[in-house]
C-alpha cells in the first residue's frame, strides 16, 4: 500500500476516535436526560427500601455531583478499563460484555459468513440469468426478503423449525444441564443455526441485489463483449471477469454492515434467548434500565462498527487509490 | 413508444399502490374501538369468515387489530420519515452549498450517526425520552437521514455546477437565494422519493422496537405489540396470531418500497432499464 | 448443468465455512446434536427415563448474583443455598433452623438466638455465631434492599446471638427468616458468584442468564434432600416453557392460564398451586390537587376519590366470573392483600351485590342523565383508565374482564391501558392501576395503608390512603410483642366492624382475584406440601425443593 494510503488510513482512525468521543458524550447526555432518575429506578426495583438506604445509594452513585464531573469521571473510567458496575448483573460492565460478546461473536460471524457466501452466490446466479425467469424469481424473493422484519422471520423460524418440526432447539446457546466444557461443537452449531439464519436473512437479500447490480455493470462492459465474441460461456465469463470485479465490493459491503449486524443481533438473540450482547442490550434497556451496562454496550458496539468500517475503508484504499475521502458524492 | 407505455404503466401502478396504502391507512383509522374490545366468549378462534385473521386470547378480532396496527405504523412511519427527510434536506443542502468546513462537519455528523448500531441508538433515545411513541419517532428520525442527506448533497453539487447557478452568483445573488430559487425545486423530486423510500425502514424499525418494548404503548394494537403478544402462543398452535399480522406488515413495507422505486423510475428515465 | 454444479459447490463451500467459523474450544469429534435431550424423546412418546435423584426445572430468571446480603426474602434462592436463623413451614409457622431456639424479651426489643453447634457450610467448615453477626452487620452497613433499619445492635456471646431493636417490630422475626448466613472468612468481592452457604443445596454450576445447577450439600445438618441435583434452566417465555415440556426437556416448568387451558402434555400433569398472589385495582382516595409526591408527581383523582365509586365497583364485580373469563378458571376470588394468611380477617369477604352498588352510586348523585350508558355527576363522567404492565397478559385479561362487567352492570367505565414501568410512577399516584401483592409478611399491609407512607414514590403508596383509626391498629400490630399477639390488630385494620382497609371499609383497593400458580409437572415428581404461594410463581415453587422426590 502506498504511503498516501497509510496516511489516509491514519486520518481515518483519528477521525474515528473523534467520533467515538462524540458517541460517548451523546450517549451519556441521552442517558442523563432520561426523566427516570436513578433514584426512581432504585425504588422501583427495590420495593419497600428505606429512605436511609436510598440516600446511601445516591452517595454511592455520586448523584449530587455536577453532570460534567460525572461525565468526565465516567469517560476516565472507560479509558482506564473501568466501565462501572452493571446494576442488573452486579458485575463489572466489561466482564458482562466480555462473556456476552463471545457468544454474540460466534452468532454474528456465522450469520456474516452465511449471508456473505449465499448472498454473493445468489447475486451471481441472478446476474448469469439476468432478465430471464430465474433472475426475476430470485430477485422478487430478495425484494420480499428485504421487507421482512428480522424479528418476525425469527418468530416464523421458531414456530416452524423448532415448535412444529422439532428440528432445532427452541433457544439458548447450548443444551441445558450440560456444563460448558462438555458442550460439543455439534451442539453449539445446532443451537446457532436458527438465530444465525434469522440474522443473515436481511443482509443476504441486500448483498444479493447489490452483487447482481455490480455484475450487471461488469456484463455491460466492453471486455465482456470481447470475451463473448471469443465464444466464452456465461459461467466462464463469470469466473474470469465477474467474480473478480464483484467480490471486493461485496466484501467491503459486508464489512460496512457491522452496524446492521449488531442491530439485528438484538432481535435474533432476544427471540432465541441466545445469551449474547444483543439480548443483553435489549434487557438492559427495559424494566428499570441498567444504564451503566447499556452505556457500555453503546461504546462497545461503536468500536465494533468502527473496526468494520475501518476494514472496509482499508480494503477500498488497497484496491482503488483514487478513492479519497470527500471525493465521492 | 415502448418507453412511453412503460412510463404509463408505472404511473398507473404507482397510483394503484398509493390508493392501496391510503386504503389501509383510512381503513385503520375508521375501525371503531368496539372492534378491538375484548370479548371473552370468542377467545382463541382460528381464522374464519367471521374473523379473517382469527381472534386472540382476549377474544379480540385480529383482522381489525392488524389493519389498525398497519394504520398506526403508517402514521408513525410518516412522522418519523418526514422528520428524517427534513433533517436530510437541511444537512444535505448545507453540506453542498456551504464552505468546505461545513461540508466536513456535515460529513462528520453523518458518520457520527452511522457509528452506533441504529437499534442501540434508538433504544437509548427512547430511554432518554421515557419510551413511548414520541421517543421512538425521534429515534427513528434521528437515525435514518444519513443516506438521503448524502444523496441530496450529491444532487445539489451537480446542480451547483450548472451554468445558470454560476450566472446567478455572477448577478450577486446569495447562497440562500440560490438555494431557494434554483436548488430546492430541483431536489424536490429526489427529496420526495427519498422520503417515500425512508418509509419502509421507518416502519420496520418502529415495529421491531415496539416488539422489544421500546416503541408504541402496549394498549395500541401496533404490529410490534401484536407480534410480541402472539409469541407466547406459537407452540400452542395459534400460529395465525403471528403469521397474518407479520405477513401484512411485510406486504405493506414491500408495497411502499415498490411505490418509491417506481416513482423514482418515473422521474429518472435513465434508471428505467434496470 | 455446469451452472447447477457451480451453485452446488458454492453451497458446500458455504457450509464448510460455517463450520470453520463456529466457536472454538470443544473437541471436534463426529458428535452431532443428538446428544440434546430434546431429541431423545419423540414428541408425544414416552418421556425419557430420568435419574431419580435429578430434577430439571424450567425457571424464569436465573439470578445474577447469589449474595444473600444483597437480595433477601422467601422469594429467592436464600432457602436453597443458605440457612436462616429461623424458617417458615408450610403453614407459615416460624420454626427453628440455624437457631435451635430463640427468645423475645419482655420489651419486645431484644431477640436472642442459640445457634446450633453441628451446622456446617458446604465446604465443611463450622457455622459460627460470628458468621451470623457478620452477616447482619454487613447488611446494616451497606445500602441494599434488605431493610434492617429497625436494628440497633447485633452481638454474640458464645453460641448466642443477640439482636437489639430500636423499637419493637412484631414482624421482625419474619425478616430474620429471610436473611441467609454467609461465612465471614469467605465473604467479599466475587462471593455472589461463588457462594458458600449452609443450606440444603450448593451451587455447582452457573452460566449467566442460562442455567444454574444445584447439588445437595453433603454437610447439611437436617434431613438430606432426596433430590441430589437440580438443574434450573432459564426460560422466561411461556412459549419456550411449553415447548420444553412437550419435548420432555424439563421435569417441571411454569406455565400460564391460557396455555394450560389450551394444551395438555403427555406424561405431564398440571400442578395448580393456590396462592395469595392477588391482583387488585388500587385507586387514589384523594381528589386531584391533593399535593405532589416526593418526586413531584401530582396526586389524586376526582372520580376515584368518591368512596361510592370505589365501593360500587367492588360490589358489582362477580369475582368468580373474572376467574373463569380471564384466568380460564385458574384462580380464586380475592378480598384482601392477604387472603388465607394467619393475619387475614375473613370478614373482608364481600358478596357480589349489583343492586347495592347501583344504590351507592345513585345516593351519591352518579346518574346516567344523557343515556350514553355511563353515569355522570356534575359534569364528571364515571370513567377512568386502569393501567396494567405491558406484557402481563393475566393482568390485562383481568382488567378487561372487570371493565366489561362494570360497564354493563353499573354504567362505570374502566378504560384498560397498558404502560411501561417508566411511566407508572407518575401515573399511579393519580390513576387506578392493577397491582399484585401477596407476601408471607403482614408488614406489607403496614406499608400499604399506614398514613406515614403517603407521597413516597414506591409501589406501596399510590393511593394516598391514611386514617387515624387504621394507623392506630397498624402501629399496635407492629409494636406487638410477637406475631401472634399482633394478629388481632392486623385483622382490625382490615375491618373493625365500622371501618378498615378492606372493601367493606374504606376500599382503597378493589381486590379481584388470587391467581393460581400453574406448572407442567412430569408424572411421578412429587413437589411436597408447599406453603401457600406468595407473589411470584418461580421461587415459591422451589422453596421446599429439599422435600421433593420421585415417586417409584
Amino acid at each position: 500500500m502506498a504511503l498516501a494510503n497509510l496516511k489516509s488510513v491514519a486520518i481515518y482512525i483519528l477521525r474515528g476516535l473523534t467520533l467515538l468521543l462524540a458517541v460517548s458524550l451523546l450517549s451519556f447526555v441521552l442517558a442523563s436526560v432520561s426523566p427516570i432518575s436513578p433514584e426512581t429506578r432504585y425504588r422501583l426495583s427495590h420495593p419497600g427500601v428505606s429512605d436511609e438506604n436510598v440516600e446511601k445509594m445516591r452517595e454511592y452513585w455520586g448523584l449530587d455531583e455536577p453532570p460534567a464531573a460525572r461525565y468526565l469521571g465516567w469517560l476516565g473510567g472507560i479509558l482506564r478499563g473501568e466501565w462501572g458496575t452493571s446494576t442488573s448483573y452486579r458485575q463489572p460492565v466489561l466482564d458482562v460484555i466480555g462473556v456476552r460478546f463471545k457468544a454474540s461473536l460466534a452468532l454474528m460471524m456465522a450469520a456474516w459468513v452465511l449471508s456473505g457466501v449465499f448472498g454473493f452466490s445468489a447475486g451471481c446466479f441472478m446476474a448469469v440469468f439476468r432478465d430471464r425467469w430465474p433472475d426475476r424469481i430470485v430477485r422478487r424473493v430478495c425484494l420480499f426478503m428485504c421487507s421482512i422484519p428480522t424479528f418476525w422471520i425469527g418468530l416464523v423460524f421458531l414456530a416452524v423449525f423448532a415448535a412444529a418440526l422439532g428440528w432445532f432447539p427452541f433457544g439458548l446457546a447450548a443444551p441445558p444441564g450440560v456444563p460448558p466444557e462438555a458442550v460439543t461443537l455439534g451442539q453449539r452449531i445446532h443451537h446457532l443455526i436458527l438465530p444465525a439464519l434469522t440474522l443473515s436473512f436481511l443482509s443476504f437479500a441486500n448483498l444479493a441485489l447489490h452483487t447482481r447490480e455490480k455484475l450487471a455493470d461488469v456484463y455491460a462492459g466492453d471486455y465482456v463483449l470481447f470475451a463473448r465474441a471469443r465464444g466464452e460461456g456465461e459461467v466462464r465469463i463469470l469466473f474470469r471477469h465477474g467474480i473478480r470485479n464483484a467480490m471486493i465490493p461485496a466484501v467491503v459491503m459486508q464489512f460496512g454492515a457491522f452496524a446492521e449486524l449488531f442491530g439485528g443481533s438484538v432481535f435474533a438473540e432476544t427471540i432465541f434467548s441466545y445469551p449474547g450482547l444483543g439480548a443483553a442490550a435489549a434487557a438492559a434497556g427495559t424494566g428499570a434500565s441498567d444504564i451503566p451496562l447499556f452505556l457500555g454496550i453503546v461504546m462497545f458496539s461503536s468500536c465494533f462498527v468502527f473496526i468494520g468500517n475501518l476494514t472496509a475503508n482499508i480494503l477500498t484504499q488497497a484496491i482503488d487509490p483514487r478513492t479519497r475521502e470527500g471525493a465521492a458524492a | 413508444m415502448k418507453r412511453l407505455n412503460r412510463r404509463a404503466a408505472a404511473a398507473v401502478g404507482s397510483a394503484v399502490m398509493l390508493v392501496l396504502v391510503l386504503a389501509v391507512y383510512i381503513g385503520g383509522a375508521m375501525i371503531p374501538d368496539a372492534a378491538l374490545q375484548a370479548d371473552f366468549s370468542r377467545r382463541g378462534l382460528a381464522p374464519s369468515a367471521a374473523h379473517l385473521f382469527g381472534t386472540d386470547f382476549l377474544g379480540r378480532d385480529m383482522f381489525a387489530r392488524t389493519v389498525k396496527g398497519l394504520s398506526l405504523s403508517l402514521a408513525v412511519g410518516a412522522a418519523a420519515s418526514g422528520m428524517s427527510a427534513v433533517i436530510a434536506l437541511v444537512i444535505g443542502v448545507a453540506a453542498a452549498m456551504g464552505r468546505n468546513a461545513v461540508d466536513h462537519a456535515a460529513n462528520w455528523f453523518v458518520d457520527l450517526f452511522m457509528s452506533v448500531p441504529h437499534t442501540v441508538l434508538i433504544i437509548l433515545i427512547s430511554i432518554a425520552l421515557a419510551r413511548g411513541a414520541a421517543g421512538m419517532m425521534v429515534g427513528v428520525a434521528l437515525t435514518h437521514w444519513t443516506g438521503l442527506a448524502r444523496v441530496i448533497r450529491g444532487e445539489v453539487l451537480q446542480i451547483r455546477a450548472q451554468q445558470y447557478i454560476t450566472a446567478s452568483r455572477g448577478f450577486g445573488k446569495g447562497p440562500l437565494w440560490i438555494a431557494r430559487r434554483h436548488i430546492l425545486p430541483h431536489v424536490a423530486p429526489q427529496f420526495l422519493i427519498g422520503l417515500v423510500l425512508l418509509f419502509p425502514h421507518a416502519i420496520m424499525h418502529e415495529s421491531g422496537l415496539t416488539f422489544l418494548g421500546f416503541g408504541l404503548p402496549p394498549e395500541q394494537p401496533a404490529i410490534g405489540i401484536i407480534l410480541s403478544e402472539s409469541m407466547k402462543y406459537i407452540s400452542s398452535g395459534m400460529v395465525w396470531l403471528a403469521v397474518f399480522p407479520g405477513l401484512s406488515l411485510a406486504a405493506l413495507v414491500l408495497l411502499i418500497d415498490r411505490l418509491g422505486n417506481t416513482a423514482r423510475r418515473l422521474f429518472e428515465p435513465r434508471e428505467a432499464q434496470l | 448443468m455446469r451452472k447447477i454444479l457451480f451453485f452446488a459447490l458454492a453451497a458446500v463451500l458455504a457450509a464448510s465455512l460455517l463450520v470453520g467459523c463456529a466457536p472454538e474450544g470443544a473437541p471436534d469429534s463426529a458428535q452431532d446434536g443428538a446428544a440434546d435431550r430434546a431429541f431423545d424423546s419423540a414428541p408425544g412418546g414416552t418421556p425419557a427415563v430420568t435419574a431419580k435423584e435429578e430434577v430439571v426445572i424450567g425457571f424464569p430468571g436465573i439470578p445474577a448474583s447469589f449474595d444473600p446480603l444483597v437480595t433477601s426474602g422467601h422469594g429467592s434462592y436464600v432457602p436453597l443455598l443458605y440457612s436462616t436463623l429461623v424458617a417458615l413451614d408450610a403453614d407459615v409457622n416460624v420454626v427453628p433452623d440455624l437457631a435451635e431456639s430463640y427468645a423475645i424479651s419482655e420489651d419486645a426489643r431484644t431477640y436472642t438466638f442459640a445457634i446450633r453447634q453441628d451446622a456446617k457450610f458446604s465446604d465443611g467448615e463450622a457455622v459460627k455465631a460470628s458468621d451470623v453477626v457478620f452477616s447482619y452487620r454487613t447488611i446494616m452497613d451497606s445500602a441494599t434492599e434488605i431493610d434492617l433499619s429497625a436494628v440497633e445492635s447485633v452481638t454474640e456471646t458464645g453460641n448466642v446471638v443477640e439482636i437489639r431493636l430500636k423499637h419493637p417490630q412484631s414482624t421482625f422475626i419474619l425478616a430474620v427468616a429471610g436473611i441467609g448466613i454467609v461465612p465471614e472468612r469467605l465473604y467479599g468481592e466475587g462471593f455472589g458468584l461463588a457462594p458458600v452457604g449452609s443450606g440444603p443445596f450448593k451451587l455447582v454450576q452457573y452460566d449467566v442468564d442460562q442455567q444454574m445447577i444445584l447439588e445437595a450439600n453433603e454437610h447439611y445438618y437436617n434431613e438430606a434432600p432426596r433430590i441430589r441435583r437440580a438443574v434450573f434452566i432459564n426460560m422466561s417465555s411461556e412459549d419456550q416453557q411449553l415447548i420444553a415440556a412437550k419435548s420432555g426437556q424439563v421435569d417441571i416448568t411454569l406455565t400460564s392460564a391460557p396455555i394450560a387451558a389450551a394444551n395438555t402434555v403427555d406424561g405431564y400433569n398440571l400442578l395448580v398451586e393456590k396462592t395469595v398472589d392477588n391482583m387488585g385495582i388500587v385507586m387514589p382516595v384523594i381528589p386531584a390537587g391533593g399535593g405532589t409526591s416526593s418526586l413531584g408527581n401530582p396526586m389524586g383523582n376526582d372520580v376515584t376519590c368518591d368512596i361510592a365509586i370505589r365501593k360500587a365497583i367492588a360490589y358489582a364485580i362477580d369475582r368468580q366470573q373474572l376467574c373463569d373469563e380471564a384466568l380460564n378458571g385458574y384462580g380464586t376470588p380475592a378480598y384482601s392483600e392477604n387472603d388465607g394468611m394467619p393475619w387475614w380477617n375473613p370478614e373482608s369477604v364481600i358478596e357480589t351485590d349489583v343492586d347495592y352498588a347501583a344504590r351507592l352510586l345513585e345516593e351519591s348523585g352518579w346518574l346516567d342523565a344523557d343515556g350514553d350508558g355511563i353515569r355522570e355527576k356534575g359534569g364528571l363522567k364515571a370513567s377512568m383508565p386502569v393501567y396494567y404492565f405491558a406484557g402481563d397478559s393475566a393482568r390485562q385479561a383481568v382488567a378487561m374482564s372487570a371493565a366489561n362487567q362494570v360497564r354493563e352492570k353499573i354504567g362505570v367505565e374502566l378504560i384498560v391501558e397498558g404502560t411501561g414501568e417508566n411511566d407508572i410512577m407518575a401515573l399511579m399516584v393519580a390513576q387506578p392501576i392493577i397491582l399484585a401483592w401477596g407476601s408471607a409478611n403482614p408488614l406489607t399491609s403496614y406499608r400499604l395503608y399506614h398514613s406515614s407512607s403517603i407521597g413516597k414514590d414506591d409501589w406501596y403508596d399510590p393511593e394516598s390512603f391514611g386514617s387515624p383509626t387504621v394507623d392506630g391498629y397498624l402501629d399496635a400490630a407492629l409494636n406487638a410483642r410477637s406475631l401472634e399477639e399482633a394478629i388481632p390488630q392486623w385483622q382490625k385494620a382490615q375491618w373493625d366492624g365500622t371501618t378498615g382497609t378492606s372493601m367493606r371499609g374504606e376500599c382503597p383497593y378493589i381486590f379481584l382475584v388470587n391467581k393460581d400458580h400453574l406448572y407442567f409437572r412430569r408424572n411421578g415428581l412429587n413437589t411436597g406440601r408447599q406453603m401457600i404461594h406468595a407473589h411470584g410463581a418461580s421461587w415459591t415453587l422451589v422453596a421446599n425443593l429439599k422435600e421433593w422426590y420421585w415417586e417409584s
